[in-house]
């Protein structure tokens, strides 16, 4: 048992990593080319997909638009305001503490998370350089507050570190950091890519593709491509001419479970149709504090 | 869980782990290590030290012989839980809601009970509720920072980190002062054994509290979920290595243990392996216990879960209503949507 009688390896292989790194199978010569083109044409047509909907203000969408966009309407919880929570902050500290953890920079999940929350409430105390509102609502906590989300963020950074095997990765990946498109037609659009672990993979030939790996809560859904789709879009309209997104791996901490999107055109279109639909869902887009408020979920 | 020197049964060629890696349960009588009222710290209470010491000897004893087992086990686990859950979609129709069911809710008998679009919303918690959700995050709080202050301030301001506990906070201020002083005599008693009998683990074994376990069935249309209090080790792929520990705050010892099982099953499903050993704390009465995840376990909680779902789709009686219907286990039975 690694637990109480040794020290634990957490890099043996796994199929999350293998799904990750695996080579891409691709039955086009070079999809990357159709997803380049796809990409090309996109701006237009999603600028003119925000058009009709101008008088409601601007549109900054994220994964959290289209779940509940794409949700059958008895899937949908009741839309409650944000607060800062054990919950909300989890994810953002969570990955702090993973950064710190492949850098060697901390020892454990205990110690990286402790850390994290230390920066982040030292930050917000002296009140100089960049503290978020998060860091903010942290340094307010009392200890035994602070020793919950402390709690909360071991668990949510300890489902990660040990469901990847680091040492797989030619290339030192890139964790969290979400990532926005603005629109270059419409100033009233912008859409994010939400992903935990981006990196790099190839296919046959040798060319270089993007890989992203997403953790996912919730139940399992039908929509769950679609949703990844998006991200892949997004990733699209951002990547580099020659290094397109070649893959959208989701994954469930909860169960296990696994959903992998190898990007081509169609996928593109899946997530250009999914945007549309979240478009015509939302009313009231949330105010920009809001969504930042909501990235870090 | 058997008590020490009871006979292990019949385990021995189809467990999980061997007859070698399987020493009898050991289950340890009430220890009082603190009296109502004091909350000692593991530096103030030396006589708190062997209890969690002892929890962590037989969690560590024999643990270098990580078993491997048979890779078909959760598969064909899964298989029998597909096809009573299968039945169940086929009852309730294929445009139902989700049905989540937690270690609870699995064995109240009834469908309605079963949906926590039913349950949910009430005002108010039971004070069996109210305690359990309290020394829970006291147990995450000596878990992770190893030390408690005032127990009810410092419960409470877990509570307010939580907006799902909102109501459960506002409750508990709006309480008569007798009854606040009663439940936090009551939480005093919980805290001194928590700290008693919750081993310090080293950061390095990868302890995390509050693990949530969901399992999709039938393509999603149940669910079956519940929560580790506390799960150490890193999991690999084909050995058991993980150790769960379980918290009752109030239940009976038996149903206690047996929703550890399900959630070694629920493990099983998740990663494919079971954990290694599971402990369970009973912190009202300072009681602990060890045992070691066996094969039996599993199929027995898993032919408890198909009975289940088969009364929930009318094909027969809803068995064991009572096995597992503690309020100790409301907090945990909610899955997240």
């Amino acid at each position: 048992m690694i637990a109480v009688g040794s020290v634990p390896d957490p890099s043996p292989p796994r199929l999350l990593t293998q799904q990750l790194l695996g080579p891409l199978i691709s039955p086009a010569d070079d999809h990357g080319a159709s997803v380049r083109e796809a990409a090309a044409r996109l701006p237009h047509a999603l600028a003119d997909l925000a058009v009709p909907r101008v008088g409601s203000g601007s549109f900054r969408l994220t994964d959290h638009h289209v779940r509940t966009a794409l949700a059958r309407s008895d899937a949908v919880a009741a839309a409650t305001p944000f607060a800062w929570s054990a919950r909300t902050a989890r994810r953002a500290l969570g990955l702090a503490t993973v950064r710190a953890l492949v850098a060697g920079e901390a020892a454990s999940p205990l110690e990286g998370a402790r850390i994290a929350i230390a920066q982040a409430v030292h930050s917000a105390g002296l009140g100089q350089g960049p503290f978020s509102a998060m860091d903010r609502w942290l340094a307010g906590l009392p200890p035994a507050g602070l020793a919950v989300v402390h709690a909360d963020v071991v668990t949510w950074a300890t489902r990660l570190w040990c469901a990847v095997d680091w040492s797989a990765f030619v290339e030192p990946p890139l964790i969290g950091r979400d990532r926005w498109w603005d629109s270059p037609h419409s100033s009233l659009l912008a859409l994010r890519s939400r992903a935990e672990v981006r990196t790099f993979v190839s296919d046959p030939a040798g060319r270089h593709y993007s890989a992203h790996l997403v953790v996912l809560g919730g139940p399992r859904r039908s929509t769950i491509r679609a949703e990844l789709s998006v991200v892949a879009l997004v990733e699209a309209l951002l990547a580099p001419p020659l290094v397109p997104p070649g893959r959208i791996l989701g994954w469930w901490p909860e169960s296990g479970h696994l959903v992998k999107v190898e990007v081509d055109a169609s996928v593109l279109a899946a997530g250009e149709a999914a945007i549309a639909r979240t478009l015509a869902a939302v009313e009231a887009p949330a105010t920009p504090g809001q969504e930042v408020a909501r990235a870090a979920a | 869980m058997r008590p020490r020197g009871a006979a292990t049964g019949a385990a021995a060629s189809a467990d999980v782990t061997t007859r070698e890696q399987n020493p009898p349960m050991v289950l340890v009588k009430p220890r009082r290590g603190a009296s109502p009222g004091s909350c000692p710290t593991p530096e103030t209470s030396p006589s708190s030290a062997p209890a969690r010491d002892e929890v962590l000897a037989l969690l560590r004893n024999g643990s270098g012989r990580r078993p491997r087992f048979d890779p078909g086990l959760a598969g064909g686990l899964r298989a029998w839980l597909e096809d009573a859950a299968g039945e169940l979609v086929a009852a309730r129709g294929e445009d139902a809601p989700p049905l989540f069911l937690g270690p609870r809710l699995l064995w109240t008998g009834s469908a309605a009970a079963a949906d926590p679009q039913t349950t949910a919303g009430a005002d108010t918690s039971s004070i069996e509720l109210v305690l359990s959700c309290l020394v829970r995050a006291l147990f995450r709080q000596v878990v992770t920072v190893g030390h408690v202050g005032d127990p009810l301030s410092d419960a409470m301001a877990a509570l307010q980190v939580d907006p799902a506990r909102a109501g459960m906070a506002a409750q508990i201020e709006r309480m008569s002062d007798a009854t606040r002083d009663a439940l936090s005599a009551a939480l005093d008693v919980h805290a001194a054994n928590l700290l008693h009998l919750t081993p310090r683990f080293a950061p390095r074994w990868l302890p995390r509290t509050h693990d949530r376990v969901a399992i999709p069935l039938a393509g999603g249309r149940v669910v079956l979920g519940g929560v580790f209090d506390l799960l150490v080790g890193a999991p690999v792929p084909g050995m058991a290595t993980l150790c769960a520990l379980g918290l009752t705050t109030g239940g009976r010892w038996a149903q206690a243990r047996t929703a550890l099982h399900y959630l070694a099953l629920l493990e099983t499903l998740r990663s494919g392996t079971p954990p290694f050993r599971v402990a369970l704390l009973h912190s009202a009465i300072g009681r602990y216990g060890v045992e070691d995840v066996l094969e039996e376990h599993l199929r027995a909680v898993v032919s408890h879960v198909v009975a289940q779902l088969a009364g929930l789709a009318g094909d027969g009686p809803a068995p064991a209503a009572a096995l597992l219907g503690g309020g100790d286990w409301d907090d945990r039975s909610r899955i997240s949507a």
